[in-house]
């Protein structure tokens, strides 16, 4: 949205195609535009942006505060972006520019994951106009931080190969099965958890989701099991399901929920992270007693 | 010619998808699942391979027995423990010989008293101290009815610790060191609870003992996989919100009782 805009969509705009809202300036869509526009301090359309600011993984974190002009329908991450292209603090000292990390603008990706005015969201879907003049940013808690913003979010892709959240689509064997069928009900309700975006919001949120853990031992969070549960019932994921459970039966899995459920209510793609949890609370019951007694 | 023969033959008995034939040639797909071999599935000291890692695997077995225990049969004394008192309001010569002559007169009172009541009571509260310590409450950032529940549930485990061990020493110690206490312990919990500050304490442990009852009922219905459904879970946190005011109720009509039934023997 900024910055992006070559001369030629400059003209276009100029002439009357551009912003529906109408009330957007053009030089907006310029650098230098941008500059003079966002960093006006007089405007009573501005915010300030309180940073939670940390220059390596383990230096000790700092504030700082930034006065921005906002325009309609900006984000956190267009701010954001707008910062970068000026990092100077209220103060008037020019700073490195806050590092963070944003990808797809659309809440797809889960890359943007912070806490914002305390509460874990993705940055690009939360709008400026649902928040307050003050906005204070720090980074996802339970992640390391790589720099400012910006988290290491490894563990969640390395809690998702514990609990085997893949299938496998081929090996050894014949494939001449047609594709598998699923009842049209089992399908909207599987579609649920195939949206996760590993954001890491949840884990951000678990009150049982160690920041500090060893990563073999820390409880895995709800994603992974949201995965486990969708899986578990893929056509082709459910021949793997005794091993998922038995990864979920061990140190770290299903039993360390504290049914805190934060999870669900943080969740920005709306997934029943809790209802995933009961089913699988079920499914290690009775794969439990299958290992007991006998399958 | 012999060797165009063979490689028709082999090409003929070749998975016919790319995918598979790709498959093949991989070693991951062919071993054993790489998955029971990481460590956090495996106990320390034990074989890589585990034929059961789910009940074998102490800390699986652990959790779900406090979770177990916690109901059955710590929850079910606690239920019944409140009907039972609540006859104190029948006066000292009904409680003392209706409700503590009797329980006294149980055929292996020492089993039931230590195997089932005791022992896993204690056995939940040691644990209960550890997931305790493996967490980290926070009900401001996240007021949520049940976020403010899970931390309740912990706070009021604290709080019962300390109940339990106090009302126990009251009571049942207290009963074994002197007979005459024993004898009349309707007289003993009367004059207990006429100090204000007792009855608060009480009234306190009481409700904090409901109140994690209640609440363990309703989670443990999720662990187990009793309740699975956001609208189940809603729907059964009511029933056992309901079971513990109830509950609260009884217990709270026994304290009352003490203090309002007749003391006379022909009352």
């Amino acid at each position: 949205m900024i910055g992006i805009a070559g001369s030629q969509q400059l003209d276009l705009r100029r002439v009357g195609t551009g912003y529906a809202g109408g009330t957007r300036d053009t030089r907006a869509s310029t650098r230098a535009g941008i500059e003079t526009q966002r960093q006006d301090p007089a405007d009573n359309q501005s915010v300030e942006l309180r940073v939670r600011r940390q220059d390596a993984p383990d230096a000790a974190p700092y504030w700082q505060t930034f006065r921005l002009r906002v325009r309609p329908g900006d984000n956190v991450v267009s701010v954001l972006r707008a910062l970068r292209l000026h990092p100077i603090t209220a103060d008037g000292e020019p700073v490195d520019p806050v590092a963070f990390e944003h990808n797809c603008m659309e809440e797809v990706c889960g890359a943007c994951a912070m806490l914002i005015d305390g509460a874990p969201r993705p940055a690009c879907s939360t709008l400026l106009a649902d928040l307050g003049t003050v906005i204070r940013l720090e980074p996802l808690p339970k992640f390391p931080v790589v720099r400012d913003l910006m988290v290491d979010r490894a563990r969640l892709f390395e809690r998702l190969s514990r609990v085997k959240a893949w299938v496998r689509l081929d090996g050894p064997w014949d494939t001449h099965e047609r594709a598998p069928r699923i009842a049209q009900r089992q399908w909207a309700t599987d579609y649920l958890y195939s949206r996760c975006m590993s954001c890491g919001i949840c884990l951000a949120a678990c009150p049982q989701v160690d920041g500090q853990a060893q990563d073999n031992n820390g409880f895995i969070g709800p994603a992974a099991l949201a995965q486990v549960r969708l899986l578990n019932a893929h056509p082709l994921g459910r021949y793997d399901k005794p091993e998922r459970l038995h990864a979920i039966m061990a140190q770290g899995g299903l039993t360390d929920c504290g049914n805190a459920q934060n999870c669900v209510r943080v969740c920005p793609k709306k997934i029943p992270l809790t209802t995933a949890i009961g089913e699988l609370g079920r499914q290690t019951t009775v794969q439990a007693l299958q290992d007991l007694f006998g399958a | 010619m012999l060797n165009n023969e063979i490689l028709s033959w082999r090409a003929a008995t070749r998975p016919r998808t790319g995918a598979a034939a790709i498959a093949v040639r991989s070693p991951v797909l062919l071993t054993s699942y790489p998955l029971l071999d990481t460590p956090h599935c495996k106990p320390s000291g034990r074989t890589s391979k585990l034929p059961m890692p789910s009940i074998n695997n102490p800390h699986f077995v652990l959790r779900r027995l406090h979770s177990l225990l916690g109901v059955v049969p710590v929850g079910a004394f606690l239920a019944f423990h409140l009907w039972e008192n609540s006859q104190s309001r029948f006066g000292a010569q009904h409680f003392n010989e209706a409700v503590v002559g009797a329980l006294a007169g149980l055929n292996y009172l020492p089993f039931i008293e230590i195997g089932l009541i005791a022992l896993p009571l204690l056995f939940h509260a040691v644990y209960g101290l550890v997931i305790i310590g493996g967490g980290r409450a926070e009900p401001l950032r996240y007021p949520y009815l049940r976020n403010r529940l899970y931390w309740l549930q912990r706070l009021s485990g604290i709080g019962l610790l300390v109940f339990i061990l106090v009302h126990v020493g009251m009571t049942r110690i207290a009963g074994l060191m002197d007979p005459a206490i024993h004898a009349d312990l309707f007289g003993h919990m009367r004059a207990a609870l006429s100090n204000p500050w007792v009855l608060g304490f009480y009234l306190l442990g009481l409700w904090l003992a409901v109140l994690h009852f209640a609440n363990g009922l309703a989670t443990a219905a999720i662990s187990w996989g009793l309740t699975t459904s956001a609208a189940a879970q809603r729907r059964f946190g009511r029933v056992c919100a309901g079971f513990g005011l109830l509950l609260g109720a009884i217990g709270t009509h026994g304290l009352a009782g003490y203090l309002i039934a007749p003391t006379g023997a022909g009352a």
